[in-house]
């Protein structure tokens, strides 16, 4: 019996051995969770079309730059540009990253819905976030301490935020919240009556309210003719200039089928 | 102590013991009940005529002739409604430019309503995702879309001094005195003849493959990898942890190194599960490069790591367990160490060796800390096991906390995380039980 066993567990090691030997194509894509729903989208699309194995995990933009580097995955996906370090760390390694836009995106200033409040200019978002305004009355809301939302440090949403409304290198107000994804902070802010947070446009739905910074809302016009002030590019970023499937995947946002698919997500085409 | 007093001590330990017991289950139905409840809802649930539809056009599945009967039955009442845009729209046209202005900002939210009701309108382009190309599949949903569909929700902002309240309006006051208004009450009232509810046993639940991120599909891909990822740890830690018990209680000598071990052994044992999810990408992945990137086996290998101590430790009692007559027996018959081992001491301490390794195995099924990093992906199909090597998988773990934080329509999804839940949940106490029936079989058999 215990031979017959081993025999099997033999064998099985053999054909397992002699079918891993044959080159399996398939693409791995690490990184933002809020390029996350393009992602996966995109490789549901790919695999269907092409038969290629594509996976999606959404660990953060600053994971995926590390997975990239140490050459664990095929495709960063990231909601910011490389930071000059991990450019730096990159060129060590001998990788050499190549950005793609795959599609714009509005970060939303999200609100409850019971919020009166319809607008905030980008100072006063500043002054929330740097925790120097603590109550909605003092930018015209009910009397309401405000709950802070923000991102964790791997998240390239947090980084855009900082560096296009806080000013890059400001310290975040202490009482601010920390939360790990888009979905999360929404979560969070449709169940809190007096938070403040911010999500890329895909993840915007009815369960909380967009208010307008400067006056101007997230919408795709504002967004891609430049005027809404908090929106930035979404990368897809690959070693070295892209080729074949990579290619194919990578070019897909160039696609009518991509282009159709980045807009029924919420994102906004380039 | 006089008798009294022990009495009474006796007493009050006995009702200790019954109230703790009785906090932990019901502490245990507090969990369970609600995990079962919402996860069978999952598979048993009262699906559509777009259920069916999505069945039938993404799996192949269902009976075309009769589905066709259904979907004409539906679009004979769906027509109506159609008809009533229609009208309305070419009425809109009819109206000055500030009056269509108004009407046309609200009949578009009609539009989004009956769109999530009932799937894409006629001269609607074809959508790309697979989400929008149905109405909804579950009624439960549906009757939500509905209210979406006959109110509107508003804020009531009359006191700046507090939050606004939310209150209900309904659509069909804002289209008073156009043709839209008789669009409100026949959709109400012929819901169901649109959508043809009926209950629905979708075993496909558990052996398709998630569409569209979850959207519509089932949950086979994580199952699958949940089991490749126990059963491979099962793989390496299992023997390597027999070994080690037998190395530990047959051949080392008591002395400083081997109580060093031993105490290792147990620290390891109590380590966090996340710290051996760092140890795995670090060491797996970025030094010894089992594979290019996250695979099965790197998942594998971690958990391995992260049972082996646990298995180490059972399976050391286990053999301690054994009565020292059959060792004695053996050895005075003439017997090796070795033979005495093989043939004596392990078969008798196998049930406990068994019953060790399936909780291990549980275990391994269920963290998620050590394969985030390793092993777990949030989309893939399900992977052959010709590409655990290369190929990293969803699992059933991971994909929970993925479905309930980060996917980006969470809310409308929830049904199939409870479902993951109860999948989850079902393994780890199948394999618990298989555990509990193998180790009475074969003490069964031992004594024979």
């Amino acid at each position: 019996m215990i031979k017959k066993i081993l025999l099997f567990v033999v064998l099985l090691s053999l054909t397992l051995s002699v079918t891993a030997g044959a080159a399996v194509t398939a693409l791995v894509l690490d990184g933002s969770t809020t390029v996350g729903p393009v992602a996966k989208t995109f490789a549901a699309y790919f695999t269907k079309k092409y038969g290629v194995r594509v996976t999606v995990s959404e660990s953060g933009s600053g994971n995926g730059a590390k997975s990239l580097i140490n050459g664990s995955c095929t495709i960063a996906t990231m909601s910011r540009a490389m930071k000059e370090a991990e450019l730096a760390a990159a060129r060590q390694k001998g990788v050499n990253p190549v950005a793609s836009v795959v599609a714009l995106d509005g970060l939303a200033m999200v609100v409850h819905p019971a919020n009166p409040v319809r607008s905030l200019t980008k100072a006063q978002i500043s002054s929330i976030y740097r925790g120097t305004i603590t109550n909605w009355r003092e930018v015209g809301g009910p009397n309401a301490s405000i709950v802070v939302i923000q991102r964790e440090s791997n998240s390239g949403t947090e980084e855009s935020f900082k560096e296009l409304v806080v000013g890059k290198g400001v310290q975040i107000t202490g009482r601010a919240e920390t939360q790990s994804s888009n979905g999360s902070v929404k979560s969070r802010v449709s169940s809190t009556l007096s938070a403040i947070g911010f999500l890329g446009h895909g993840f915007v739905d009815r369960s909380v309210k967009v208010i307008a910074v400067n006056g101007i809302l997230p919408t795709v016009a504002t967004v891609k003719n430049g005027t809404y002030p908090v929106s930035r590019p979404l990368y897809f970023y690959t070693n070295g200039q892209p080729a074949g499937l990579v290619k194919q995947f990578v070019d897909l946002p160039k696609t009518a089928e991509g282009k159709r698919m980045i807009t029924e997500l919420g994102f906004i085409n380039r | 102590m006089n008798i009294g007093t022990r009495k009474i001590l006796d007493r009050s330990f006995t009702a200790v013991g019954i109230g703790s017991i009785i906090v932990m289950a019901v502490a245990l139905m507090i969990v369970v009940v609600p995990i079962i409840t919402n996860g069978i809802g999952a598979v048993f649930f009262t699906g559509t005529v777009e259920h069916r539809k999505m069945l039938f056009s993404e799996f192949k599945r269902g009976d075309s002739e009769n589905l066709s009967s259904e979907v004409a039955s539906s679009e004979r009442y769906r027509a109506k409604v159609y008809q009533m845009l229609t009208g309305f729209e070419a009425e809109l046209e009819t109206m000055a430019p500030e009056q269509k202005a108004e009407y046309q900002a609200k009949y578009t939210q009609v539009r989004a309503a009956l769109q999530a009701l009932l799937g894409p309108l006629p001269g609607d382009p074809e959508p790309m995702l697979t989400r929008f190309k149905y109405g909804q599949t579950r009624w439960e949903k549906a009757e939500e879309k509905l209210h979406d569909l006959l109110y509107e929700t508003r804020w009531d902002n009359s006191n700046p001094e507090v939050m606004a309240k939310e209150y209900f309006v309904s659509r069909a006051i804002g289209f008073q005195g156009t043709s839209l208004v008789k669009l409100f009450p026949y959709v109400k009232n012929n819901l169901e003849s649109m959508l043809l509810p009926e209950f629905t046993c979708y075993w496909g639940f558990i052996t398709d493959s998630s569409v569209d991120s979850h959207f519509f599909g089932g949950i086979w891909p994580e199952i699958q990898g949940t089991f490749f990822l126990a059963v491979g740890a099962m793989l390496f830690a299992f023997p390597l942890g027999v070994v080690a018990a037998v190395y530990f209680t047959e051949y080392a000598r008591p002395g400083f190194l081997n109580s060093m071990l031993r105490s290792a052994n147990s620290t390891l044992a109590g380590v966090p599960s996340i710290v051996f999810g760092m140890f795995g990408l670090a060491f797996f992945i970025n030094t010894m490069k089992v594979s290019e990137s996250k695979s099965v086996i790197a998942g594998a290998l971690t958990l391995a790591i992260m049972i082996l101590p646990t298995i180490i430790r059972a399976a050391e009692e286990a053999i301690l367990a054994v009565p020292k007559t059959y060792r004695e027996a053996s050895l005075s018959l003439g017997s090796t160490k070795w033979n005495t081992i093989a043939t004596v001491i392990l078969p008798a301490a196998l049930p406990g060796i068994l019953t060790g390794g399936v909780i291990s195995l549980g275990r391994a099924a269920g963290e998620t800390a050590p394969i985030i990093f390793t092993a777990a992906v949030s989309v893939g199909s399900a992977i052959g096991l010709a590409d655990v090597f290369s190929s990293p998988t969803p699992a059933l773990s991971w994909n929970i906390y993925n479905l309930a934080s980060e996917h980006e329509a969470a809310a409308q999804i929830r049904h199939v995380q409870y479902g993951m839940v109860l999948a989850l949940v079902s393994i780890v106490l199948m394999l618990n039980l298989s555990a509990i029936v193998l180790r009475a079989r074969i003490s069964k058999k031992l004594k024979g």
